[in-house]
């Protein structure tokens, strides 16, 4: 595992692309240069010259898992109270700050693509912008906190390692850094599980109640197949696999490691087909997929409320540190409003 | 000391000698002592003994399944997975 102390240091010169939009060639050619970078495996800093159709899928990637992991603190952060003992309240508390933590290193991400991170709340809040799937079901159960975890920071970390050497630079140092902090996530999480299965009966059949009421949200959450060719993202570099290559990754480490546990899988067709060298399985309901991420999940709108409250509720605190209106003051096309601060604050790597 | 085990007995005059023909007749013990359960407060809530003042809940190293993994699998009757390169 990657030493979380030991920051990459932004690419050396030799490294650029070295393109700027006044060197005097054509728009074509620059951007035929940008792709070929890509293509050669360049990397790609945060004021490196960028193609607009690059920033503005990166800046929707990095939004999108940002806002993943400030939703997703939510489903967890309503058993903290509710944990069986101090311990696992301790890792519990320790998790949700992580993840709190990992947003806001997302945000700083995709502020620097060019958007404010106040407009990212905004559109967040009106249902502009999506989360992951998983974030929108309600946990029933302490089963449902093991699960969630072990098998959903599983399915998460699994994208997140393939991201890890992502074409746009600071997004692939951010996921190294990340991809640490779920490793101890997931140990918590399978620990919760192991806990549960070698309980009482009451608990075996609590975490298998919980195991089945989420194994359809965790089939979605990679997203349906599409084929190579037409991903934008893996065109661009900006991820790696493709979802179904990232489902079989994840379906080949826990499928063996759950069923180990006497547990089982709530998809009789699930099985491993030794002749294609791929998993099958029962097709995973899309049609619920669209619904829940539009939105329309059981709890999307409960939790896109509790943040719209806590926000209007910390606006002060805001206020108080940045010196200017924030939450509704922003108006897209406006110049962003006058500050004391000189501004990002650019924090260092301790050696 | 070491829990050694129980002896059903009317009173604990009986209760001693009992304690001594199970427990002491071949010089297993150099001592014992021979107590009413009712008597013993038994502590076992790792919040109390073992409270998490480490963090190391935080730490890879907090986690460690091997053994409980281990009662899981036999409990499920299965044998651990192998590591496949998938």
């Amino acid at each position: 595992m990657t030493d979380p102390l030991a920051l990459d240091p932004v690419l050396p010169e030799s490294e650029r692309s070295r393109l700027t939009s006044i060197d005097q060639i054509s728009h074509d050619e620059r951007r035929r240069r940008f792709e070929a970078h890509i293509e050669a495996g360049g990397k790609v800093e945060a004021g490196d010259w960028m193609p607009d159709d690059y920033r503005t899928e990166v800046l929707r990637f990095v939004e999108m898992h940002a806002n993943s992991e400030l939703m997703g603190v939510l489903p967890e952060r309503e058993w903290l109270m509710r944990a069986p003992t101090l311990r696992r309240k301790l890792a519990l508390t320790a998790k949700v700050q992580d993840e709190v933590g990992h947003a806001q290193l997302l945000y700083r991400v995709a502020e620097d693509l060019g958007k404010p991170r106040e407009a990212m709340f905004d559109d967040l809040l009106a249902g502009r912008t999506k989360f992951h799937n998983v974030f929108h079901y309600p946990t029933r159960s302490w089963g449902d906190v093991g699960i969630i975890a072990w098998l959903v920071d599983a399915a998460a970390i699994v994208a997140q390692q393939a991201l890890r050497d992502s074409s746009y630079a600071p997004y692939a140092r951010t996921m190294r850094k990340i991809c640490w902090e779920e490793a101890v996530h997931i140990m918590h999480g399978r620990d919760v599980v192991v806990t549960l299965v070698t309980g009482t009966p009451v608990q075996r059949a609590m975490v298998q109640e919980a195991l089945d009421r989420w194994w359809g949200p965790l089939m979605q959450m990679h997203g349906p197949r599409t084929p190579r060719e037409k991903d934008r993202d893996l065109a661009w570099r900006i991820k790696a696999k493709t979802s179904e290559e990232l489902r079989q990754e994840f379906l080949g480490i826990y499928v063996p490691r759950i069923l180990e546990l006497g547990l089982t899988i709530p998809d009789p067709d699930l099985r491993y087909d030794e002749s294609a060298g791929a998993w099958r399985y029962r097709e995973p309901d899309w049609d619920e997929l669209r619904m829940v991420v539009t939105n329309h999940g059981p709890m999307s709108q409960e939790r896109l409320e509790f943040r719209r409250l806590n926000r209007e509720e910390t606006r002060w605190v805001r206020e108080s540190i940045l010196g200017a209106p924030s939450s509704g003051g922003w108006r897209r096309g406006a110049p962003p409003p006058t500050s004391e601060s000189e501004g990002p604050i650019i924090v260092a790597g301790a050696s | 000391m070491r829990h050694g085990g129980s002896v059903m007995a009317p009173d604990a005059t009986l209760a001693v000698h009992y304690a001594r023909e199970l427990y002491g007749r071949r010089q297993e013990s150099i001592r014992l002592w021979v107590v009413r359960r009712a008597d013993i407060h038994d502590l076992q809530d790792p919040d109390l003994l073992q409270p998490p003042l480490d963090r190391s809940f935080k730490k890879p190293g907090g986690y460690v399944m091997r053994d409980k993994l281990e009662a899981a699998r036999d409990q499920a009757g299965r044998a651990k997975p192998k590591a496949k390169d998938r």
